[in-house]
């Protein structure tokens, strides 16, 4: 009978649809609407969708996740002991790193201020070009002798006389050089002696050290050592605070390199207060500076010793005047430098020169 | 609790560590605090303990030579100068040891106030030739003041309760 009933009233309605498919018409369509109006995403209303998904989603994996973490905080607890340790090594390794670092960023300091050392500091000839960095490893630091170590040595090109620096001023002068060391004697030893002058009043002094006391600058002639004081002018000039330069009288050191300070005292003394004693030394500049080479070191190429003598006068004069050829004679031995300078005998004759033929006679 | 007396022999071992020490300490770059003086010169305690301990009679100076031999190459030289320097107080020691007849420490510490006073005779003869007319001594005498001013703290590192500076007992 109901069915029946229906039957008729659809009938009855004629083009009536079922609420299901206008619904579905109706989110079709909204649908659309939301695909046209904005291209599939409206911000408000997706970021809502958003987080209600991110709610959903939470909710049902929220199980699960608690779980995961349930079980790898266990597995933590089990392997605590052990990693405690292990972020101990890693703490104790970090400190060695930061200690490490630490002493690099000073040492690197340290070299920058050398290097950034101003031209004009290294005096008038100093290579500053070939200046080789080093550090100060053993200091004599005893009661007699004022040397230093520094660690470069032949191996990099250091020699004998080469002039040590530091960014506050002059330090020494190399006296030995090992393969990979160096010893430097500092200004103020007993047996250092440099040739200095005021940088205003420009009086010359030799700088003389003392060992216990800051160094001594002699302004009258001493009465132990040769006169070499003589040249010494206008010593009655010189000025308290001065500051005392090298004044490269006698070529063992460039001119110009600042020493120190002069300061006077009651008694008539001038000394200087060093100035690369201010602090510490540590790292230096090792400058090449030999301006005066000694006589027996000079090389005369294809020559053989000079007569009987050890003065290089008289290999230069062989250089430059050629003997008179006069008659055949026979070929002249070469001997060693050092033999010819310990020989009493005669003279010999002299070599041909290098650069001339063959003489063809006995020299006159 | 059971302690256990220190032996001789350890401490004689730690004796020559600490006149090591006193030696290539003032040659490192460690400061002022580290030079000599007033680092004590550690090797006249122990030129002065072994000239009266030693039993075999040599090995005493070779320690001592070996000792001012390093002191030398570490200072730059001359080499030979600390060598003398510590042999002297080590003959100074001898005659000490033979002269004394008290074992007791007044007797010790004047003796080796003698000892260091005669080791700086002998540097003050021996630095002018070695280094220069200028040498000066004063430095080595402040360190061997400041080295006799600290014998008793040291003694025992040296020379033991009943060392040998009876009358006679060397002979």
């Amino acid at each position: 009978m109901a069915k029946r009933r229906s039957i008729v009233r659809r009938a009855g309605a004629g083009k009536r649809f079922s609420p299901g498919i206008m619904l579905a018409v109706l989110l079709g369509v909204g649908a659309v609407a939301l695909v046209v109006a904005n291209s599939g995403r409206v911000p408000g209303v997706a970021g809502a969708g958003d987080d209600g998904a991110a709610v959903a989603g939470r909710v049902a994996t929220g199980p699960a996740r608690a779980g995961e973490s349930f079980f790898q905080r266990l597995a933590t607890m089990w392997s605590a002991s052990a990693r405690v340790q292990e972020l101990e090594r890693e703490n104790r390794e970090l400190q060695t790193w930061r200690e490490l670092a630490g002493r690099l960023a000073e040492r690197n300091a340290r070299y920058e201020a050398l290097l950034r050392m101003p031209e004009n500091a290294f005096g008038e000839g100093a290579d500053v070009e070939s200046a080789i960095a080093a550090q100060l490893v053993l200091d004599s630091g005893g009661p007699f002798t004022r040397t230093l170590v520094a660690n470069a040595g032949a191996d990099h090109g250091v020699r004998i006389g080469y002039i040590v620096m530091n960014e506050n001023g002059l330090v020494g002068r190399v006296v030995s050089v090992g393969r990979r060391s160096s010893r430097v004697l500092m200004l103020d030893d007993y047996t250092s002696r440099i040739p200095v002058m005021g940088e205003a009043s420009r009086v010359r002094a030799v700088l003389a050290g003392q060992a216990t006391h800051a160094p001594e600058l002699i302004t009258q002639p001493y009465q132990v050592q040769p006169p070499r004081l003589d040249y010494i002018v206008g010593a009655q000039n010189l000025r308290e605070g001065e500051r005392v330069i090298t004044s490269g009288e006698g070529g063992l050191f460039p001119r110009g390199v600042l020493v120190g300070i002069a300061r006077g005292s009651a008694n008539g003394e001038w000394r200087v207060s060093l100035s690369a004693a201010q602090r510490p030394i540590d790292f230096v500049r090792i400058l090449p500076f030999i301006e005066v080479e000694a006589p027996e070191a000079t090389e005369v190429a294809g020559q053989g010793p000079p007569l009987a003598s050890t003065s290089s006068v008289s290999a230069i004069g062989r250089e430059i005047t050629a003997a008179a050829p006069t008659e055949p004679s026979p070929p002249v031995q070469q001997r060693p430098r050092r033999a010819a300078e310990t020989t009493t005998a005669p003279p010999a004759p002299a070599p041909p020169p290098a650069e001339t033929p063959a003489p063809t006679g006995p020299p006159q | 609790m059971n302690e256990r007396p220190i032996s001789g022999a350890m401490l004689r071992g730690w004796g020559f560590v600490v006149a090591l020490a006193s030696v290539t300490l003032p040659a490192l770059p460690l400061g002022p605090l580290f030079a000599q003086p007033p680092l004590p010169l550690a090797a006249l305690w122990a030129a002065y303990g072994w000239a009266a301990e030693d039993k075999s009679g040599w090995q005493a100076p070779a320690l001592l030579a070996g000792l001012g031999l390093l002191h030398d190459q570490l200072a730059g030289g001359p080499y030979g100068l600390f060598a003398a320097l510590y042999l002297s107080a080590y003959l100074a020691g001898r005659v000490a040891a033979i002269a004394m007849s008290a074992p007791n420490l007044l007797p010790l510490w004047g003796g080796f106030a003698l000892t260091a006073a005669a080791s700086v005779g002998v540097a003050w003869l021996l630095a002018p030739i070695a280094i220069g007319s200028r040498a000066s001594v004063r430095l080595y005498a402040e360190a061997a003041a400041i080295t006799a001013l600290l014998f008793p703290l040291v003694r025992p590192l040296y020379m033991g309760e009943a060392s040998r500076f009876r009358g006679g007992a060397r002979r």
